[in-house]
């Protein structure tokens, strides 16, 4: 039996022996590395075909046999699907060997005298199950096919470490956030939470706050301070929220670059979530100061672009909100107007207020926006 | 601040699952200044018969009071009928039976839960959710009430009879992460306060004895589980597939099966039973053995997994087991297996490839350190109490009690009563 080929371990001591990895993530790459060998071997071994294909088919449905359904269906379908055809064929020539010399005869016996009327039962049952399975085989192959197709056409997540540098230094809009929120009955989650700071703002403020990101690193902090955060996208958590439970939304973060049939269903989710009267607060860098003030990385990653306030709010009104006017902040981006001192001072100054008009304005807007009873 | 844990079972006789993992937290929160630690649990320790064993009435078990109540009815033949019908579709059964389910797996105690009612703690902890004592706690109970569900991915989690009661529990505690997603994603309860809080690991015991002389294999090399051997964790699996693993790798390499026997021993001369052992003779064997494996596919939280790694020993567990694939992934202190042919490779990995046994067994020493020591644990867990406490009983109380179960034939362990 040849040794599966080994790892080179992450680092290596001044004798050549093996050094352990250092840190968490050094172990958890160096335990891909050893996974993917492992792996590659067993991949390997299945083709060599040195072990019975019976004998393993056995051996594999004994470890199904303990299995939770939902992941045998997920990871394991085309296995899965072996052991249905497997499984479909039913066997009549029952075994008659016995450990009394009488006990062969009388199975025998009853073997020969019921056969033709199993023989009739069985082969409906056989034909039944292979009908079935031939369906199976249409169904798992029709899956495969979508997900390929579905693949092919998704464009990739930003990276979370990519995404964090896009987003606005600034947080002249939390204490407008804090005072929209105060007050609301129900809970109060921050999509994009962060380190947790505007959770924390909340709960000090007396608002039952909590917050998710999709970031574990980032929320390191608000957990060693005891603040109730988890590390999710705020799509998924509010998934698995029942309706109307929460009395606040605040989005960040993510909803500037989300696609448009995530930025709907966002949209469904806030106003099925939350409760009538809840309140939704969405933060976001303008599409402007986005384009010419984001990091490359994130324009060109990202998968989707900020909206301007007026489609947000659009968007809103349309699911039953009731949107304020927005706000505008952020960095001072508009160019200086110079002095009357300067040649044609007029006409260059004409031209400052058209592009700070036109091309600059606020780097950052919040709506707020009520889920009418 | 008063805390009351609700459980099923409660003592030192009871080994494993998640009634222990009641009595250890209890245990190391009742020395905290400024908290009382009360438990209410039932007469019985055994959770098939439920038949009522223990006195009545209230002792103090490693520094906390307990109060024992009779349960109602030993359990019945008619559950395993209805377990079958309802287990193929549970999320279909109708309300009735799913609450008939959850009373007749009992145990149903009606002076225990007067007591709930009755209860004048700041916070009732319900540990874990599968009993009847836990959906009528629920029920009841005047002051908030944190679940500690211990659930993984099995038929009676999707019962309806759960979906109704959760919605009056005011918050969550944790083994994993698996476990939150997955109570999540059936219950969609995401807004409760939650946290993800596991257990602790105590410091290594043991006497620095050789395990492989404990076990009677000399200086032979061997894998080892550590646990109640139960067909139900995997164990006969794990034996064939040892057996078989014999077969085609003849050697020294033996497998120690430690722990209480449930079902019949596996029997395989490379093989060594234990039965149970105590506690410096569990660290002796753990600290010996080449590599921890875990095959049960239904783990909440796993902590020998923890306790190999606080000895260095790698672990190796079963893929589909989504509480110690956690453990593993998080770490990098376990590999897995999701067939013999993977269980195959891996172990002859683990075994002849000390840079990465050694690579992986501190990954997990270090990983357990950080995050699953007992002071650090409770810090978290008080906070966690002392934070619910503040926020009140929010939740929907439904008072609706379960009833107890009558007439029917009774089962014992050797059959019909």
């Amino acid at each position: 039996m040849p040794t599966p080929p080994a790892a080179t371990p992450p680092e290596t001591a001044a004798d050549g022996s093996a050094a352990p990895p250092q840190g968490a993530a050094d172990g958890v790459d160096y335990l891909d590395q050893v996974m993917a060998e492992i792996d590659a071997e067993v991949r390997r071994r299945r083709a060599s075909g040195d072990l019975p294909a019976g004998l393993e088919r056995e051996l594999d449905e004994l470890f199904l046999e303990f299995s939770p359904v939902g992941l045998q269906g997920r990871a394991r379908l085309r296995e899965t699907l072996a052991l249905v055809d497997g499984a479909a064929y039913v066997d009549i020539a029952v075994p008659v060997a016995s450990e009394k010399p009488i006990g062969t005869y009388v199975k025998r016996l009853l073997r020969t005298g019921l056969g033709w009327y199993l023989r009739y039962i069985v082969d409906q049952v056989v034909k039944f199950a292979w009908a079935v399975s031939r369906m199976l085989h249409v169904v798992v192959d029709h899956v495969e096919e979508l997900e390929a197709a579905v693949e092919s056409t998704r464009s990739p997540d930003l990276p979370v470490e990519v995404a964090r540098t896009g987003e606005p230094a600034t947080d002249w809009w939390r204490p407008v956030a804090i005072e929209a929120l105060a007050g609301v009955a129900g809970r109060v989650v921050h999509g994009d939470c962060g380190d947790g700071s505007l959770v924390a703002a909340l709960v000090a403020a007396g608002v039952d706050a909590y917050g998710v990101d999709p970031s574990e690193p980032a929320l390191a902090a608000a957990l060693d301070d005891g603040l109730d955060v988890r590390a999710e996208p705020v799509l998924d958590h509010l998934e698995v929220v029942a309706d109307e439970a929460l009395g606040g939304l605040v989005l960040s973060g993510s909803v500037q670059w989300l696609r448009p049939n995530e930025r709907q269903r966002l949209v469904d989710l806030a106003a099925s979530r939350l409760t009538p009267g809840g309140v939704l607060v969405l933060h976001s860098a303008t599409p402007a100061s986005w384009a010419a003030g984001a990091p490359t990385l994130v324009r060109d990653l990202a998968p989707g672009r900020p909206l301007h306030a007026g489609t947000w709010a659009f968007l809103l009104a349309g699911r039953g909100f009731s949107v304020a006017a927005p706000l505008t902040g952020g960095p001072d981006r508009t160019l200086a107007r110079v002095g009357a001192s300067t040649p044609d001072a007029d006409t260059v100054n004409a031209a400052i207020d058209a592009i700070n008009e036109l091309l600059l304005g606020p780097g950052a807007y919040l709506l707020v926006a009520t889920r009418e009873r | 601040m008063k805390l009351t844990f609700v459980t099923p079972r409660y003592g030192t006789a009871v080994i494993g699952g998640a009634e222990t993992a009641a009595r250890m937290l209890a245990e190391r929160v009742a020395p905290r200044p400024g908290w009382e630690v009360e438990v209410l649990t039932s007469c019985a320790l055994d959770h098939l018969t439920w038949e009522n064993t223990e006195v009545a009435g209230t002792s103090v078990v490693g520094g906390v009071t307990v109060h024992r109540f009779p349960t109602a009815s030993r359990r019945l033949l008619e559950y395993f009928e209805l377990d079958g019908r309802l287990r193929v579709a549970p999320s279909a059964a109708t309300l009735a039976d799913a609450r008939r389910w959850v009373a007749l797996n009992g145990p149903v105690c009606p002076d225990l839960v007067d007591a709930v009612a009755g209860s004048d703690a700041d916070v009732v902890a319900c540990y874990p959710y599968l009993f009847a004592t836990t959906v009528d706690a629920i029920a009841v109970s005047p002051a908030p009430v944190v679940l500690h569900p211990a659930a993984h991915d099995e038929p009676a989690l999707y019962l309806p009879a759960f979906q109704r009661s959760f919605r009056g529990v005011d918050a969550f505690v944790y083994h994993t992460r698996a476990e939150r997603q997955l109570m999540e994603h059936v219950f969609r309860l995401g807004d409760r306060p939650q946290v993800v809080l596991g257990l602790g690991v105590d410091e290594p015991a043991g006497t620095g004895r050789p395990g492989g002389e404990l076990l009677g294999l000399g200086s032979r090399r061997y894998l080892c589980y550590l646990g109640r051997v139960d067909e139900h964790k995997g164990c006969q699996m794990l034996a064939d597939f040892f057996a078989r693993y014999k077969e085609r790798h003849p050697g020294d390499l033996a497998l120690a099966f430690v722990g209480p026997v449930s079902d019949r021993a596996p029997d395989h001369p490379d093989i060594v039973v234990t039965g149970t052992v105590d506690e410096d003779d569990k660290w002796d064997i753990l600290a010996g053995a080449e590599v921890m494996v875990t095959p049960s596919a239904y783990e909440s939280f796993s902590l020998v997994v923890l306790e190999a790694w606080t000895l260095g020993v790698p672990v190796l567990v079963n893929a589909t087991c989504a509480a110690t694939m956690e453990h593993c992934r998080r770490s990098g202190g376990g590999l897995w297996f999701d067939s013999y042919r993977s269980f195959e490779a891996t172990v002859e990995r683990l075994t002849g490839d000390p840079d990465v046994a050694t690579s992986l067994g501190e990954a997990g020493r270090r990983y357990t350190e950080r995050h699953f020591r007992w002071p650090a644990i409770v810090d978290r867990y008080t906070a966690f109490l002392e934070g619910v406490a503040a926020r009140g009983r929010g939740a929907v109380l439904s008072a609706a009690r379960l009833e107890a179960p009558r007439g029917g034939e009774a089962y014992t362990r050797e059959g019909a009563a």
